[in-house]
């Protein structure tokens, strides 16, 4: 991981900018492009813009995934029932 | 009695109406409350389960699992979080030790949990391929998700999907939070190569396929 401390926002490689991607999307909250430090590097590196635009899209339409999508059999209700009372299985 | 929780812990977990009494019966060792929890999370942790193992049989036993340890564990459930969050770890937990106990165990996860080169994402931005074109949809992103190697789609799954921060996803897979956030890094890229390409999501669905 790169130490974002010594990163030179301005004078970075597009390379260079992804490294620093991982830790500035956990620093950021996921907001890389509404950061004002990269604004002007992300003005002049359309293809990083690019990037970063696609990956907060994904990470933004995985938080519709939380809602559930697949039900158990319904049976399985009856299984854990049955099996309330019994006591716990040695691992 | 119940811990007040910290603001923000029901941001994506609002109470549910009837869950805290049904907690509290549940406690006391009241069956029927504990069938109205089931049909309150059972969705959601099979989900889970389902995204997590790829598999409907592994899926359903671990749900089952999952249940009857609630079952056992929830005299210890203070409210410090929202209680889905706190059966979502739970679930987490017994689902990473079943994998651990397939074959993981004794390699920390840090060292198992870094695919193939040929699965990692490309270092090339690739601005010759098409773009993301704005959005993304649900379906084909949890298809995109499901063809993710293991160890990208579970910090995925935790991280962007689940919520869980760094820290706590570095516990639970007893690896560093630079990996953690590293492979969450890897995945999403991989995730934007398959769908900016949806043949080569199709081709790796028709892969899996073939394997089983």
């Amino acid at each position: 991981m790169k130490d974002l401390s010594t990163a030179n926002f301005d004078t970075m490689t597009t390379d260079e900018f992804q490294e620093y991607l991982p830790e500035l999307f956990a620093e950021g909250g996921g907001n890389v492009s509404k950061d004002p430090r990269f604004a002007k590097f992300l003005e002049n590196n359309p293809v990083c813009a690019e990037l970063v635009h696609d990956l907060e899209t994904i990470a933004e339409t995985a938080k519709s995934l939380f809602e559930p999508t697949h039900e158990p059999s319904d049976d399985l209700w009856n299984k854990i029932a049955g099996k309330l009372h019994e006591p716990e299985e040695e691992n | 009695m119940q811990t007040k929780a910290a603001p923000g812990f029901f941001k994506r977990n609002p109470p549910i109406e009837g869950e805290a009494e049904a907690i509290e019966r549940a406690k006391n060792g009241d069956a029927e409350a504990f069938s109205f929890l089931y049909g309150l999370h059972k969705r959601r942790v099979y989900t889970l389960t389902l995204r997590m193992l790829g598999n409907v049989s592994e899926a359903e036993d671990m749900t089952q699992e999952a249940f009857l340890h609630l079952f056992r564990k929830i005299g210890s459930f203070r409210g410090e979080s929202a209680f889905s969050t706190w059966l979502h770890r739970l679930t987490v937990n017994l689902v990473l030790m079943h994998l651990r106990k397939k074959g993981l165990q004794l390699v920390s996860l840090e060292e198992t949990i870094n695919p193939s080169e040929d699965d990692a994402p490309k270092r090339d931005f690739g601005a010759r391929d098409p773009s993301l074109a704005g959005s993304v949809d649900r379906v084909t992103l949890e298809r995109a998700v499901a063809s993710l190697p293991p160890g990208y789609r579970m910090v995925f799954l935790l991280h962007d999907v689940e919520g869980f921060e760094h820290n706590e996803i570095a516990t639970m897979l007893e690896c560093s939070t630079g990996n953690s956030k590293s492979q969450l890094h890897k995945a999403r890229l991989k995730l934007r190569e398959l769908l900016r390409q949806p043949e080569n999501l199709v081709a790796l669905e028709a892969m899996k396929e073939a394997k089983r």
